[in-house]
């Protein structure tokens, strides 16, 4: 039986995480080439295509990084193929150079890009609103809000595309990722093979010569774009009362929700926007006109807030508008049906009733990620610390391995971007003569790593570099790399390996050691830190959850402590390893959690290995 | 879809408990019966051993829980229900597990946590109804610590709180999992749906 996402099969009702909605709604509009680079709260995006790819009628793949997934989408839609290419908020940085021009080149064969923002920070470094994207590069965006939408919002975006000839943004925000709702299906939109790039530089390489005309022809074709917005089923009024309300996003679910219980829908009229840019003008000063007061519900910056104001004042409009000035609704993190509900009120100068709850109990212990039992970064950390202490900075990047910054390990001082930890590391540096150990992983090295090094290595900076390869993208969920071996798929044909590009590159102070044993580690850092210059280390070990499940690795014994044990918690204190406990002053490891890597009985002899009593 | 009640159910676990497969299969057993209904999670650093807070909610849009909105807790870790209590309405509902999975610095024996004495006075002095089961036993009984969360999920049925009964829940898990796993969780549901009414 294939997989239900696959099954033409319109008014089906399937329950979908919002992410899984977004698929749907590509398949049915006729994806034809679905390109990503993995990041939280998007990854379900492309892992679902990666699962539906032997199946399914469309060509995927995970790229090197965002610019290069947008770069291959850009070359699809420009040789007609329907485009999908996914990535986090952050990601659209990476990718925003072939984003702006594309917007001048256009997508003869439609692209939608999606960006998967995260307002509240649950997995990111920061949390910038791209919808400020859409506004740069003058693309038109979709924002939903339920999964129904995520399904239907992704195909009308891919059709407005190809018919606009225009790249389109999905703008989503985690809680419209990761939500789950029921989805009626629709129906598979019949696919064209697409005819190629056709020879014709004046539209298809934007020298300035070209590039002025082309400018102008994407304001024509925003310009129909709107004409379009300003009556698009995606954008909804309801209500009759004297106020207005704004809403995008999830804020509208928030809003319906807030009116419906709070008693005030006779208060507000509502204009939610699903297609929210371009704005549509007229639709949004008519909506004005009349109205007592405005209050836009957007979260992060306040855009559509400026633009409405702007409107109003072009039509001479005198409403009070509201938005980031109200207190309940702030500029940073996620909003709440219980900032809606005060800005409700706010609107209508009144003070929201306080709900009752449970009172919270202060101090209790936290729960902070930590590394897994058996992840080889806590075993290159640990020896990492031993051989240098507090005496170097330690440069870090994006991954599990970030997670290292706890103690006892602290094996991170600063932390930039993706890709970041050997170029911002050398900058360190130079600049004050620190030593510099920088980590990268696997993924990341091939994401934007390797540029750094190259970079290193041609201007002679002084740093250690440790890739932590653990032969998979472990912190998004084990998807594959230029450099894996194995798939969840297979194995992998094309596999690039990581210590002959670091070779390659120039760098010719270079060790290999697997992470698990200690004595090497350390043998392998002191050396390296005898030297200067570029000097790398690539530890090797898979990620004990992907060799379990992926690689089929099965390790048979377990460590545990026998009598006598003097307990004094060394082997707790220096490795955080959460297999290990301390129950009534003895020391314990709970066989279940043991992945069996063996790395503590090089820590203390006194720990030992047996095999597993099941 | 036909109009519903409103209803939230805020569920709260550790990372690895099985917390989103619960979420996901009472969602499902909800739409089974065509009605409206929103589930929310959050993925990413949470599952490395972190908090795993989910919710569901029936004839509403949102899928966040705001502190004073759960018609329903279910904690399936009491640390964790004692953590989430301001999200229930005062004389909401708690079913909670009875079971510690110790925070790290409470394993390492830095911190101490409530014992379970306090928690449930704590929970009883705000809540309407407060049942603990010992799901993770449960689980096991039936094969799959993990089955324990499906245990809370029968004890849930069994409370009336839901527009169906234990029996829906159960087509559901023999409709979405492979039989050999469904006949544990089955297994569970039932011992769920006894405990609360023995209780």
């Amino acid at each position: 039986m294939g997989h239900p996402l696959l099954a033409d099969a319109p008014g089906r009702i399937e329950l979908l995480l919002g992410n899984e909605a977004i698929v749907r709604g590509a398949l049915e509009a006729g994806v034809q080439v679905v390109t990503c680079y993995p990041g939280t709260p998007s990854s379900e995006v492309p892992d679902t295509f990666f699962r539906l790819s032997p199946e399914g009628d469309f060509s995927f793949e995970y790229s090197t990084n965002e610019k290069v997934a947008f770069e291959v989408a850009a070359g699809a839609t420009l040789a007609g193929a329907m485009t999908l290419v996914t990535m986090k908020h952050v990601g659209l940085n990476v990718a925003a150079d072939p984003l702006m021009t594309l917007a001048y080149l256009g997508a003869p064969g439609g692209l939608v890009v999606l960006s998967a923002d995260d307002p509240g920070c649950h997995s990111s470094q920061n949390e910038q609103d791209n919808r400020a994207y859409a506004r740069l590069a003058g693309i038109p965006c979709f924002e939903p809000s339920t999964a129904q939408e995520a399904k239907d919002m992704t195909r009308a975006a891919l059709l407005f595309s190809r018919e606009h000839g225009l790249p389109v943004m999905l703008r989503t925000t985690t809680r419209v990722n990761h939500l789950r709702g029921p989805v009626t299906f629709g129906p598979f939109m019949p696919k064209t093979k697409p005819a190629g790039v056709p020879k014709d530089p004046r539209h298809f390489v934007p020298v300035p010569v070209f590039a002025r005309p082309m400018h102008l022809d994407l304001m024509a074709k925003m310009a129909r774009a709107r004409t379009q917005v300003e009556t698009s089923p995606f954008n909804k009024e309801y209500g009759s009362g004297p106020h207005g309300v704004l809403a995008v996003g999830i804020n509208r679910s928030y809003l319906a929700d807030a009116l419906a219980e709070s008693g005030l829908e006779a208060e507000f009229s509502v204009l939610e926007l699903g297609f929210s840019f371009p704005l549509p003008e007229e639709r949004l000063t008519a909506f004005m006109r009349g109205k007592k007061s405005l209050l836009v519900l957007e979260e992060l910056e306040p855009i559509l807030e400026t633009e409405v104001r702007a409107l109003a004042q072009k039509a001479g409009l005198s409403l009070l508008i509201q938005g980031k000035d109200l207190a309940c609704l702030p500029r940073h993190g996620e909003y709440s049906g219980r900032m809606v509900t005060e800005a409700l009120y706010a609107a209508l100068g009144r003070t929201a009733p306080t709900p009752v709850h449970c009172a919270g109990t202060e101090g209790l212990p936290v729960r902070p990620p930590n590394l897994c039992a058996g992840c080889p970064h806590r075993a290159a950390y640990f020896a990492v610390r031993q051989v240098y202490g507090d005496e170097a900075t330690y440069s870090s990047d994006i991954g599990c391995y970030t997670l290292g910054l706890l103690p006892p390990l602290r094996m991170a001082d600063f932390l930039v971007c993706m890709g970041s930890s050997v170029s911002a590391g050398c900058g360190a540096s130079r600049a004050a003569g620190q030593k510099v150990v920088a980590f990268i992983g696997d993924s990341t090295f091939f994401h934007s790593g390797m540029t750094g090094l190259a970079n290193a290595v041609y201007n002679r900076h002084d740093i250690l570099l440790v890739i932590l390869d653990n032969k998979t993208t472990a912190m998004t969920g084990h998807q594959p790399h230029p450099g894996v071996e194995k798939t969840a798929l297979g194995d992998n044909p094309a596999r690039i390996d990581i210590e002959a590009v670091v070779k390659a590159l120039g760098v010719t102070q270079f060790r290999k050691v697997n992470p698990l044993n200690l004595k090497a580690t350390t043998k392998a850092l002191e050396e390296l830190k005898g030297m200067s210059g570029v000097r790398v280390l690539l530890t090797e070990e898979p990620c004990p959850l992907f060799a379990r499940r992926v690689m089929a690795v099965k390790k048979p014994m377990t460590a545990y402590i026998p009598d006598p044990c003097d307990d004094c918690g060394q082997c707790l204190d220096t490795l955080a390893c959460p297999a290990f406990s301390k129950k009534d002053g003895r020391v314990e490891i709970d066989e279940l959690s043991c992945s069996g890597c063996m790395f503590c009985l090089q820590v203390c002899d006194r720990i030992k290995a047996r095999k597993r009593s099941a | 879809m036909s109009e519903a009640k409103s209803l939230r159910v805020f569920m709260t676990g550790v990372g690895g408990q099985g917390t989103l497969t619960a979420t996901k299969l009472l969602a499902q057993a909800v739409l089974s019966q065509g009605l409206p209904v929103t589930a929310g999670e959050i993925h990413g650093m949470a599952q490395r051993g972190g908090v795993v807070e989910s919710t569901l909610c029936l004839g509403v849009l949102s899928p966040r829980i705001g502190f004073g909105e759960a018609d329903v807790l279910l904690g399936f870790e009491p640390i964790e229900t004692l953590r989430a209590l301001p999200y229930l309405k005062a004389g909401g509902i708690i079913l909670s597990s009875d079971e510690f999975i110790a925070p790290m610095a409470v394993a390492l024996g830095r911190e101490q946590g409530p014992d379970l004495q306090e928690i449930k006075a704590k929970a009883s002095a705000c809540a309407g109804t407060v049942r603990f089961f010992s799901i993770r036993s449960m689980g096991k009984s039936c094969g799959a610590v993990q089955s324990g969360n499906i245990a809370l999920l029968g004890a849930l049925c069994a409370s009336g709180l839901l527009p169906f009964g234990p029996e829906v829940l159960e087509a559901t898990i023999r409709a979405t999992m492979k039989p050999k796993v469904a006949e544990g969780n089955v297994k569970a549901l039932t011992l769920g749906v006894e405990a609360f009414q023995t209780q």
